[in-house]
């Protein structure tokens, strides 16, 4: 054995030869096989997972972006300036629209002085005017799709639009001009069937533009997204209202279950005697873990804002929100302060520390990580909550952005599901815009939970 | 005893490892050279201490002489990390443990009800078997202890004073911020050791303070805790036989929480007076 082992490889190896027998190298292949199969069969969900996450990802981010045929009315100045220039979502744009129709500066003053004559007018959606954003490529952006002067194409929607508008013209083919009859002809000898030619076709769609029509590519997610107040107007709705809505819930959801639930983790693992009373309660935790978040929101409804007269406010929504990640926060702050080594415990206590002392300066120090992380990873699964927040008061039109805990909000996930069914095609936009928003903000929470997870690893 | 016969008994612990004899829990203890309670800084009296229905404890009578190393040893098992616990009232921590019996200290009982086991833990410290700075700095480790206490003097000069005891000071001097963990695993030791003088106590348990060591370090540790007992009371823990021999004065052995035997180290090495202390450290059982 050993003369074969320092003999030259070469010499050494030799064809076929096997080291068991013949019966056994099939049993190990088998083995093999079925190994890898097992492999292969869990990876399959993997990549399934991956897949689905990725197209709806896609999906939603392609949506946030359309083509506009925009055609001012004739009734606008044709000015155009920065968004920045234009504050308040547009009062500048009022003021100048106004201008445009002929309104003295006088009756212009009067009118913006006027909260309700403003907020009728905001409400009747139709800022007919066009401004252009500071940010990103040359943007224009007027009204609503009720109003004849925009059309919005989906960004593949290209071809439908083209096919739909050849239908029309060949209808009634007989009253076309010669310019239309021209374009008639270019729809009918394009292909407006294939996958990979809607890019293609935008410079056919363009062709049929009218004489002051303009088509542009709207980006419906910007910085503007984030600075814009609430509106019934798709192009000027934006999501400051509701993310700042979320940030203050979850900014009181933390404040409220940090030293709850790590109090509350300390006592059970550290203080609480070994006895029914405490098995009772730990199983207690585990099970309100699960509870359907529509019971908190109920709970909520009752205890706060109806029992203790807070209201449908950013109080109420942060109290029931916290009740929901309660258990959660306590049970992973118990695992944090259990993964502290008994060793180092009994270092302390070796070397005359009190109970006290021991918690605060050695077991809380080491599972500061663990906690964070497990607080962050609750809160985020709280900023996505829907349900509880409908029953809170996070429902309906909510114009201006919250300005203390006592204020009427909405949050993202609410914000987005009132988008969703308000009837502008467009909102569709600005829904997929606002469910970016929402998904970027989980990232950055799951990213600064991996961040201190790593920052804090210890090695014992 | 030299040719094992079948017991009729039941094979419960009280009579495994030692042929077919039952073991006889109640015992007196064989002692050599017996030191009086004059100069005795621990005096442990008729202590008994069970974990639940379990007796671990039975009986234990002994006096640990001031500043001299007492070693402990006997099988796994045999309840002498539990008497080395017993003398800081570590034992305390776990909830389901009774005691009975006195443990006094300088002739306070220890377990007397007024007694703060942290009171007993500041002026008794203890060395573990693995090493188990705290996840600070050197210099806060060693501080650790008199910060608890708040303590009122110099602390620099403190640390330096017990880093210096325990050998560790050439070695750490210039990196006191850095982390415990970052030392070997000799040095870490050391670091507890410090750590453990630094509360500044008159007695320091070690409880197999180098089953985790390699020799080297064992080397260190063992001509340390020479150096030390001019300042303090020792009482070690071992596994190690040739360990006992080297680093201790006294001697005693227990069995399954009875104290066998216990006297002058080269006495219970050279000259065992009871027969399964023989056997022990002859190395034919344990």
């Amino acid at each position: 054995m050993k003369a074969s082992l320092s003999a030259p490889a070469g010499a050494a190896r030799r064809p076929g030869k096997r080291l068991v027998s013949a019966e056994e190298a099939r049993r190990l292949a088998a083995r093999t096989r079925a190994g890898r199969i097992f492999a292969v069969v869990t990876f399959i969900p993997v990549v399934l997972a991956v897949a689905l996450v990725g197209v709806l990802l896609l999906d939603t981010l392609l949506d946030t972006v359309s083509w506009q045929i925009v055609e001012p009315s004739s009734s606008t100045s044709g000015e155009s300036f920065p968004w920045s220039a234009a504050p308040l979502g547009g009062r500048e744009v009022i003021r100048l629209d106004l201008a445009a129709q002929g309104e003295t500066p006088e009756d212009v003053q009067a009118f913006m002085n006027d909260p309700e004559e403003l907020r009728l007018f905001e409400a009747r959606g139709r800022i007919e005017l066009m401004w252009r954003t500071e940010d990103g490529p040359f943007r224009w952006v007027v009204t609503n799709s009720r109003d004849d002067s925009v059309a919005d194409i989906g960004l593949f929607g290209v071809n439908a639009y083209l096919s739909e508008l050849r239908g029309e013209l060949a209808e009634d083919v007989e009253d076309l001009d010669p310019a239309e009859g021209g374009l008639l002809g270019r729809l009918q000898g394009a292909d407006l069937d294939g996958l990979f030619n809607r890019f293609a076709n935008i410079g056919l769609l363009s062709s049929t533009l009218g004489e002051d029509q303009n088509l542009y590519l709207n980006p419906w997610l910007d910085l503007s997204f984030l600075t814009k107040n609430a509106s019934r107007t798709p192009v000027v709705a934006g999501l400051k209202v509701a993310l700042l809505g979320t940030l203050w819930v979850m900014g009181l959801v933390i404040l409220i279950t940090l030293p709850t639930g790590v109090g509350a983790a300390i006592y059970l693992e550290e203080y609480a005697p070994e006895n029914r009373f405490s098995r009772l309660l730990e199983l207690n935790i585990r099970n309100l873990a699960g509870v359907p978040s529509i019971v908190y929101g109920i709970l909520g409804l009752y205890v706060f804002v109806r029992l203790a007269q807070i209201g449908p406010t950013i109080l109420s929504a942060a109290l029931t929100l916290s009740l929901l990640v309660l258990p959660v926060v306590i049970i992973a702050a118990r695992e944090a302060i259990r993964a502290v080594p008994s060793t180092l415990r009994q270092a302390s206590y070796g070397l005359g520390a009190t109970k006290w002392q021991t918690v605060s300066e050695v077991v809380l120090p080491n599972a500061v990580g663990g906690i964070v992380t497990g607080v962050i990873l609750a809160i985020a699964r709280a900023i996505g909550e829907t349900a509880p927040l409908l029953l809170v008061g996070a429902v309906g039109f909510i114009a201006y952005p919250p300005n203390g805990p006592f204020s009427r909000y909405t949050v993202i996930p609410s914000q987005i599901y009132n988008w969703i069914a308000e009837n502008d095609v467009e909102f569709a936009h600005v829904a997929s815009a606002g469910i970016i928003v929402l998904l970027a903000l989980l990232f950055v929470l799951y990213g600064v939970a991996f961040y201190l997870r790593r920052r804090f690893e210890r090695s014992w | 005893m030299t040719t094992p016969t079948v017991s009729t008994e039941p094979n419960t612990r009280a009579n495994t490892h030692v042929g077919a004899k039952p073991f006889d829990l109640s015992q007196p203890s064989v002692r050599t050279a017996p030191v009086s309670d004059e100069h005795a800084v621990v005096s442990i009296k008729d202590f008994n201490l069970w974990y639940g229905n379990f007796q671990a404890l039975h009986h234990v009578s002994l006096n640990i002489p001031k500043n001299q190393v007492t070693a402990l040893i006997g099988a796994s098992g045999c309840g002498k990390s539990t008497l080395l616990r017993a003398i800081n009232r570590m034992n305390d921590l776990i909830p389901i443990v009774k005691t009975d019996g006195t443990i006094t200290y300088e002739g306070v009982d220890l377990y007397d009800r007024a007694v703060d086991p942290v009171e007993v833990r500041r002026r008794v410290g203890m060395v573990f078997q693995k090493p188990n700075p705290f996840p600070k700095s050197v210099f806060d480790n060693v501080a650790f202890g008199p910060r608890l206490n708040a303590y009122k003097g110099d602390l620099n000069a403190l640390v330096e004073k017990s880093l210096k005891r325990a050998a560790l000071w050439e070695e750490v001097k210039d990196k006191l911020k850095g982390s415990g963990l970052g030392l070997s695993g000799g040095q870490q030791q050391r670091l507890c050791i410090a750590r453990a003088m630094a509360t500044e106590p008159d007695i320091i348990l070690m409880d197999e303070p180098t089953s985790a060591l390699d020799p080297m370090s064992t080397d260190r540790i063992e001509g340390l805790i020479h150096e030390i007992k001019e300042h303090y009371t020792v009482v070690i823990v071992t596994h190690n036989m040739q360990q006992a021999g080297r680093v201790s004065d006294r001697t005693a052995f227990m069995h399954l929480g009875v104290l066998i035997e216990e006297g002058p180290t080269d006495q219970i090495f050279t000259n065992p007076k009871h027969e399964m202390t023989e056997r022990y450290v002859e190395g034919r059982f344990g």
